[in-house]
């Protein structure tokens, strides 16, 4: 029997042509903070459209502000920097490492997004923490001083799931213990999901079915179905939509796909992408919400 | 034997307000105006004064872009010169982007958007629809006008094959988006992408080029060490690339990666002169030749002195920062690479990247210091 299904996009979506000038206007002097505001505004509001206009029951606000995954966070840690251009794994894309001084704290969490009904918030892992600053603080300090206070703002204030994104484990499996740590230190306030962007989760599969999780996200891009326990005694969060291709996948062939994972007999299960949407142009990645839902309703009328 | 570096540029300049606006078809302000009076006057560039003249006289219609162009090119290659740099190019004026610039002059690129690259830069990505293809060279009346225009040595910067692939989408060879396609047809896919793209776009330009009369042929690669795994492509690409082409001088770029997993792929490069990196994004900014005060220098350095080659372009200025870097700082991080390696003759000078992102005051100011610093260096090592 197919277990309960959701799809839902975490992570950072990409701006839309208009919000991309806006930013480089003001980069170059040309406009204001607050037009720009404005234009972010617009722009998530159009994809909370979007996200209804498809069916998901939990609605992200895109994170259109946050320049990086580590960013707001950062410039609201007391002892920390973001400054050196780092590449973002095996991507074209780059985030400012962490330079760290003393131990970080959070002096105020990140906002509470904005969004009409039940919503989900995308947070990095607190082994991912640890990494942008290069290992020079434990993952289990960032959870406990940086991570947890955010994680209890945002379920106090309602957040249904916190998606946990960690891009670096499946290339460096020894971290497995430090994030066990840094997962131990993180409050039960909010249910989490620990995503693998791009990578192979298959190896680390038995440890982390161990952690205090309520759902793990697989790259079906780069992971194995057979790879995957049976049974998976936890959600599966299932990325399903490769950002890292221009093609729009095929509705019906995901929906195939994903009956499939039913045999697994997870907690349940979400469709989503397998990273964030930023990786393709607005466009292209409004195709793919768009399959996305098209996907669900496939699924829950077969079933 | 007395130590002699060649200091030079790595590829783009900013593009000066008049050139950016003129393009746009934007009307220009006195400030634009101005631009181009203080610049072609400092930078000494012959009969500025009919840029200016060009640019008062109202809106730039198509037909005068060519000249604007010419014009940005002259200034790029003034501004290079007056640092001090013994090797020089236009500062990539007439091109759009490195990605973009090889895209819309192949055959088989479709546009796909724009995708961020860090903070609000963006860049515009294609997806290979079709075999790759080149209907003409696209870069030898650029070249030409460079050459031409200066008496200083010439290095053309061409973006590899590598990283056309890797920042491209693939609609053509692989099957992208489709769920368990296994590792191994992605990796065939990727390998005929760049044999492709290196024989059928890179070949005949850089080829065309060398006919024309360059003597000295970059290879961009900042991708190359994004998959760690797929160096041997990165070894391909150049390779296939300038297979058969007589070059006097052939190098590679690289930037912003972790270096460890180019070698020992990279020793395969043919008769590649050197590798230019990045360095002093990652360093400190302490004067100081020991370990401790050149953190950004030390990992990749050894790499190379364990390797024994190929040669290293040393970048020493931070080029996404208008931190200018001290003469001193710029002797010392030449003096720590000329010890680390054991053999200062491996060492030549540029900074880390091109320095599209800084305005000329900052970028003027950071390469004099860099050639200043240069000469420290020689004198503290020839006494």
């Amino acid at each position: 029997m197919m277990p309960a299904l959701r799809a839902f996009v975490p992570g950072i979506y990409p701006r839309s042509a208009g919000l991309v000038a806006a930013t480089r206007d003001l980069d170059r002097g040309r406009t204001t903070a607050m037009a720009v505001a404005e234009r972010v505004e617009r722009d998530r509001l159009a994809l909370i459209a979007a996200q209804q206009e498809a069916g998901f029951e939990l609605i992200v606000d895109g994170m259109l502000d946050w320049q990086d995954l580590f960013r707001p966070l950062a410039e609201r840690c007391e002892g920390v920097e973001a400054r050196p251009l780092t590449r973002f794994l095996d991507t074209n894309t780059f985030f400012r490492g962490l330079l760290v001084s003393g131990t970080p704290r959070l002096r105020e969490p990140v906002p509470v997004p904005v969004l009409p009904g039940d919503w989900l918030g995308t947070l990095p892992s607190p082994y991912a923490l640890a990494r942008a600053a290069g290992g020079a603080v434990a993952a289990e300090v960032w959870a406990a001083q940086v991570l947890a206070p955010q994680v209890e703002a945002w379920a106090s204030a309602g957040a249904h799931l916190i998606v946990l994104d960690e891009p670096f484990l499946a290339r460096e499996p020894d971290g497995l213990d430090e994030l066990a740590a840094g997962l131990a230190a993180l409050p039960a306030a909010c249910p989490l999901v620990l995503r693998l962007p791009f990578g192979d989760a298959g190896p680390l599969l038995p440890r982390l079915l161990e952690l205090p999780l309520f759902g793990i996200g697989v790259d079906f891009h780069a992971t194995a179905l057979e790879a995957l326990p049976r049974p998976f005694p936890a959600f599966l969060y299932a990325g399903v939509v490769d950002v890292r291709s221009s093609v729009v996948e095929d509705a019906i062939s995901v929906a195939r796909f994903v009956a499939e994972l039913g045999s697994l007999e997870p907690h349940g299960i979400a469709l989503g992408p397998n990273g964030d949407l930023q990786f393709v142009a607005e466009p292209i990645a409004q195709r793919k919400l768009e399959r996305l839902g098209q996907a669900q309703r496939a699924l829950a009328e077969a079933a | 034997v007395s130590i002699r570096f060649t200091t030079r540029e790595i590829g783009s300049l900013a593009k000066p307000s008049w050139r950016v606006k003129a393009f746009a078809g934007q009307p220009l302000q006195e400030a634009d105006l101005e631009e181009a009076r203080r610049w072609g006057s400092q930078l000494a560039v012959s009969d500025h004064e009919r840029l200016v003249e060009l640019l008062a006289s109202g809106p730039v219609d198509e037909t005068q872009l060519a000249e604007v162009d010419d014009w940005a090119a002259r200034y790029a290659l003034a501004l290079l010169e007056r640092t001090g740099l013994d090797v020089v190019y236009d500062g990539e004026q007439r091109r759009t982007e490195m990605y973009d610039h090889v895209a819309s002059n192949a055959r088989g690129f479709e546009q796909r958007g724009l995708v961020r690259s860090f903070d609000n830069k963006y860049y515009a990505k294609a997806a290979l629809v079709a075999q790759p293809a080149l209907d003409k060279p696209y870069d030898v009346d650029e070249y030409r006008f460079a050459a031409g225009h200066t008496t200083r040595e010439v290095k053309v910067p061409l973006t590899g094959a590598y990283t056309m692939v890797d920042w491209s989408y693939d609609e053509y060879y692989g099957s992208p988006g489709e769920l368990g396609g296994s590792r191994e047809s992605r990796s065939e896919a990727r390998r005929r992408f760049v044999q492709d793209v290196a024989e059928h776009v890179i070949r005949p330009n850089a080829q065309a080029l060398v006919d024309a009369g360059c003597s000295w042929l970059q290879i961009d690669e900042p991708a190359a060490a994004t998959r760690p795994d797929e160096a041997d492509l990165v070894v391909l690409g150049f390779n296939v690339a300038l297979a058969g082409i007589d070059a006097e001088r052939k190098s590679m770029h690289i930037c912003f990666s972790d270096y460890s997993s180019l070698w020992p792929a990279v020793l395969e490069l043919d008769a590649c002169l050197e590798l230019q990196l990045e360095f002093a994004n990652r360093d400190s900014r302490e004067l100081g030749t020991t370990d401790e005060a050149r953190p950004g220098y030390t990992h990749t350095l050894k790499l190379f002195r364990q390797q024994g080659s190929p040669g290293v372009g040393l970048g020493v200025l931070d080029i996404h920062s208008d931190f200018i870097e001290p003469a001193e700082l710029v002797r010392d991080r030449i003096l720590y690479a000329a010890d680390a390696l054991g053999d200062p003759g491996r060492i030549q000078v540029n900074p880390d990247c091109g320095l599209r992102t800084r305005n000329w005051n900052i970028v003027y100011e950071k390469l004099s210091r860099m050639v200043e610093g240069t000469r420290l260096a020689e004198h503290a090592l020839n006494g």
